[in-house]
């Protein structure tokens, strides 16, 4: 029993901490962990992801608002559009085959990826376009050396488009799609990394929130699994989020790399292998 | 325009609030949902030697607990039975995100930031909308 439990919470606190620091949630290393390696059904493994994708947010969150890190005019702008995907993708949803799906967000994630290898150290801009400036959503941010810039926001109706993409993920798939959300704030926006992350860790959190409380009164959380996962997830994001000040940009992209490829590798397989 | 450290585009007032007010409540809430949790697990663990494992190997066969009806909830959470104390814990945790949501909108009506009030709107309506339609996440 205690063998079980302790893999579960090591697992959970893994998760969060690496989930936190890239603002993607616990979700991409805790379902194929729970389907694969403890053979948990996926409704069972997506009750739990939800739950630790929210637990994620709420851990990081202390930190990263106290800190600045999270931008919230950009998080509320976006959220619109990720809402606005997440409802049209809960009413498509059983309408379009999920194998589908599956290996389109494979293929996005290995493009992803495949840009982040070749355009390293994005610049960021130092002022906001016009629509952006209007909605006042530039902020101040410490780069690697501890110097404070201050950096603008561009193209939000293109953010706001893959926004909305990773907002029908969402409500197709029932995953965060941090990884969308972050490639949309830092590639299209050119929002600093850090910025980026804390911010989509603060929007995951909202939309997993809502598919938490559907599954969670519906009475498809396997609390045995789902609670140990919690607190070991929380407990992870805590700490990831109290380093993330002190980690270089250049190393959090790497590891961003490493997780893309890896969520690539999982949606493909499970795409592949009909579950 | 005077710009402190790190911060994102917000006034000192409202910097104040979202940096000291809301962490202080999502860590509460948070504290809270994390000790509720704990219990369960402890509850769990210790209710019956077999229980834990039992309930593993359930939920592996797809065997979940089900939905209770309210009354019988809370009376199963007074009476210590672990899945309703961790069901208890599971709820209060996803609390932190949309409160953090709902937060931002009384904060942006205090500020009178009319913008803000109309997009936070739509994201609280979407989410409502979504939880009804059954699926978002």
């Amino acid at each position: 029993m205690f063998i079980i439990l302790g893999s579960l919470l090591a697992l959970a606190v893994g998760a969060g901490f690496v989930g936190a620091i890239s603002g993607l949630g616990g979700g991409v290393f805790i379902v194929p962990a729970l389907v694969i390696f403890a053979k948990m059904p996926m409704r069972v493994a997506a009750g739990a992801s939800l739950i630790s994708v929210v637990a994620t947010s709420a851990g990081a969150s202390v930190a990263f608002i106290r800190d600045g890190f999270t931008n919230l005019k950009v998080a509320m702008v976006l959220e619109c559009a990720t809402v606005t995907g997440a409802v049209a993708g809960a009413y498509l949803a059983g309408h379009v085959p999920a194998v589908v799906l599956e290996l389109l967000f494979a293929a996005v994630m290995l493009q992803s990826a495949y840009s982040l290898i070749r355009k390293r150290g994005e610049a960021i801009v130092p002022e906001s376009d016009a629509l952006a400036s209007k909605l006042d959503l530039g902020g101040e941010v410490r780069d690697d050396s501890g110097r404070l810039i201050h950096y603008g926001v561009v193209n939000v109706p293109g953010g706001a488009t893959l926004m909305t993409v990773a907002g029908l993920m969402s409500g197709l798939l029932g995953i965060g799609s941090g990884a969308l959300k972050v490639l949309a704030m830092d590639s299209i926006m050119h929002m600093p990394l850090k910025i980026s992350s804390a911010t989509s860790n603060f929007m995951i959190g909202v939309t997993a929130g809502a598919g938490a409380l559907v599954f969670l009164s519906r009475g498809d959380v396997a609390t045995t699994i789902a609670a140990p996962v919690a607190l070991g997830v929380t407990a992870g994001a805590l700490l990831g989020s109290r380093l993330l000040p002190h980690l270089k940009v250049e190393s959090l992209r790497i590891v961003f790399i490493i997780i893309l490829l890896l969520t690539a590798v999982e949606m493909g397989w499970r795409a592949l292998s009909g579950i | 325009m005077d710009r402190n450290p790190g911060r994102t585009a917000v006034s000192s007032e409202e910097d104040r609030i979202l940096r000291f007010w809301m962490p202080i409540l999502l860590r509460t809430i948070l504290t809270l949902a994390m000790l509720v949790l704990a219990a369960g697990l402890v509850l769990t663990v210790t209710s019956s030697r077999h229980y834990f494992v039992e309930r593993y190997h359930e939920v592996q066969r797809g065997h979940l607990v089900g939905s209770e009806k309210f009354p019988n909830f809370g009376r199963n959470i007074l009476a210590g039975k672990p899945h309703a104390v961790l069901t208890l814990g599971l709820f209060v945790l996803t609390l932190v995100p949309l409160l953090r949501v709902a937060f931002c909108f009384l904060f942006f009506i205090k500020e009178r930031d009319f913008t803000y009030v109309a997009l936070t709107a739509y994201v609280l309506a979407g989410l409502v909308l979504g939880i009804l339609l059954g699926r978002v996440g």
